[in-house]
């Protein structure tokens, strides 16, 4: 008699796709997926029980080795946090500038989400063109605060120092050629019929269920919801700024695409408000040399390029925090994964991972 | 957070602190006392400030013998529960017409060796269609078991695995309570505060008979040239170069 049964193959942790150490087991019939279970944890480095043994100021070098792709959102939603339990006031100017360079860490992580997930799709022309526009943000950061990748470029209650001369012009600059590179890009993707085909109705997730998961970021916007924490609980002065929090539909792959496409346009609105807008003055509060914030905890979250980045931060009145908790986006949207994945094929799940968008370094902290 | 910051006035400034185990607001087990107490004392006042919040009247007004202690802190409410009838309370949360906490936003521990119970569960709610928040949490005794929300949120699956894993507190009707940032073979739970920041992988894992299914490579000197698999490893320092 001929029998069939499942087959248990695992995806990664070395795999090209999956964008980091990332592991999933999955239980096939045939093509099928009947279920999946990510293991995570490969790099895990306890940053954690690291800023519990460190001063407030040192633990922001750590916060960029979380999300290492979008190291500005980390920086913060760090002092930010850090700021509110002080009860620091950042002045206006530190304020907009923090602004500038989230939205224009927005748009380069979007690139780089873009151009690996339109090459793990099998679109390798718009990997090229995505990096070209990534690397004019990076040399604006580079001559912001002299990285390329881990900023440490904020400090509690501002900025270390204001921008260079000529970095605004240089800011303008991109944002006059931005839209027409966003025009490439969508003239190879957004109609192409191998990119619709392995998007449109692929690895869908109700919006029920993503409120449920607790999924944040593009991926909860493209099934429709509308949260995005600089609407919701605005931080860093983004209730000044008029912009559109773009929704989606059906909650697949595709919209995912469309909804990340539209932030990129929307930070390009919110830079070019914060530049016309941009404040004279100090770029720092006066801090004490020693941070020693009083007793008391605080939870704060912004809006990473991923997603709700949240800070847990518990302070007994001392030097160093008691407990220091990173509520990661990517964590919490990889657990959607299987939800989105199962009934689908193994060939999906390629376009499913790149869809949310997961940084494995924020995810295991 | 801010929107609600402006609305009352302080009136009452340091909520009265209850008999059993208060949050960290209000007692500062292992901090230095005397050197932030003073310079910190004018600024503590706006940050305690209460705050008018729906969630903390209604649950105070629906189990009002359940809620321990509210104490507030830069603008947010934290309520200190009993954990008996949790279950039913994250149900209520969600499910209410007034409250609709349906996104548990981030769930943590924090470990307080010194206190009665030692160890605080921490649930962090939000409401996408009200926007409001909530910080709830729950005080446990060491060894002491929770119930598990994650038939309420799913979300809470991962993070109380993540809680299991890093503190060893145990949720009673999780699906999987497994680690999930350590491996398995893992002793000992990393973010308590009597576990060493640094120390010897070696003293951490359990070793034990590999069996092929599991595939478990150890790299260690005694194999380096064979580079061969290693089916009995000992605790008695192998590996440990």
């Amino acid at each position: 008699m001929f029998r069939t049964e499942d087959m248990e193959i695992n995806m990664g942790p070395q795999h090209p796709s999956t964008h980091g150490v990332l592991r999933l087991k999955l239980q096939l019939d045939g093509e099928q997926i009947k279920d999946m279970r990510p293991v995570i944890g490969y790099l895990h480095r306890g940053v954690e029980k690291l800023s519990e043994h460190r001063t407030y100021s040192m633990i922001e070098p750590l916060t960029d080795r979380l999300d290492y792709v979008a190291a500005i959102s980390e920086n913060l939603g760090y002092c930010g946090a850090v700021e509110r339990l002080m009860g620091l006031q950042v002045p206006p100017r530190a304020q907009h500038i923090r602004v500038v360079l989230a939205e224009l860490q927005r748009i380069a992580s979007h690139l780089l989400w873009l151009g690996t997930h339109a090459l793990d799709l099998g679109a390798m022309t718009v990997f090229f063109y995505t990096f070209r526009e990534r690397e004019i943000i990076l040399d604006l950061f580079e001559a912001f605060c002299g990285a390329r990748l881990t900023y440490n470029s904020m400090r509690i209650g501002g900025l270390l120092e204001d921008v260079p001369r000529g970095w605004f012009d240089r800011v303008r600059h991109f944002l006059k050629i931005f839209p027409g590179r966003m025009k490439e890009y969508e003239d190879l993707l957004t109609v192409n019929r191998i990119f619709l085909g392995r998007t449109k109705g692929v690895a869908v997730l109700s919006a029920a269920d993503a409120i449920a998961y607790g999924v944040s970021g593009p991926p909860l916007r493209a099934s429709g919801v509308n949260y995005d924490v600089r609407k919701a609980l605005p931080y860093s002065s983004y209730e000044q700024f008029e912009f559109d929090v773009p929704l989606g539909s059906h909650g697949d792959t595709y919209d995912r695409y469309l909804v990340r496409m539209e932030e990129m346009r929307q930070a390009c609105r919110i830079i070019r408000q914060a530049l016309d807008r941009m404040p004279e003055g100090e770029v720092k509060a006066k801090v004490p040399k020693y941070i020693k914030p009083p007793a008391g905890e605080v939870y704060h979250v912004v809006e990473s390029p991923r997603g709700e980045q949240g800070f847990y931060i518990v302070s007994t009145g001392g030097e160093m925090p008691y407990r220091v908790r990173f509520r990661a986006p990517s964590f919490v949207n990889l657990q959607a994964l299987p939800v989105m994945c199962r009934g689908g094929l193994v060939a999906d799940v390629v376009a499913a991972i790149g869809s949310i968008d997961i940084v494995l370094g924020d995810c295991d902290r | 957070m801010a929107d609600d910051k402006d609305s009352k006035p302080a009136s009452a400034p340091p909520p009265p602190a209850p008999p059993a185990g208060g949050g960290p607001p209000s007692d500062k087990p292992s901090g230095p006392p005397g050197a932030a107490a003073a310079p910190a004392a004018p600024k503590a006042d706006p940050l305690k400030e209460t705050v008018p919040s729906r969630a903390v009247d209604l649950l105070k007004e629906r189990f009002a013998d359940q809620v321990l202690e509210i104490t507030y802190y830069a603008g947010a409410a934290i309520s200190v529960i009993r954990k008996d009838r949790f279950a039913e309370i994250a149900t209520f949360l969600r499910d209410h017409a007034e409250l609709r906490m349906d996104y548990l936003s981030n769930l943590t521990a924090a470990h307080w060796p010194k206190r009665d119970r030692p160890f605080e569960v921490i649930y962090h709610l939000f409401s996408i269609s009200l926007r409001h928040r909530l910080t709830i949490k729950i005080l446990l005794g060491e060894g002491e078991e929770t119930p598990s929300v994650s038939s309420v949120w799913p979300t809470a699956n991962w993070h109380e695995r993540e809680v299991f894993d890093l503190f060893g507190i145990r949720f009673t009707g999780h699906p999987d309570m497994t680690r999930i940032l350590m491996t398995d073979e893992w002793v000992g739970h990393p973010l308590r505060k009597d576990y060493p920041l640094e120390g010897n992988p070696g003293d951490h894992v359990q070793y034990r008979e590999v069996t092929t299914a599991e595939h478990v490579y150890r790299y260690d000197k005694a194999n380096i040239r064979g580079f061969g698999w290693k089916k009995e490893v000992e605790k008695t320092g192998v590996g440990r170069g």
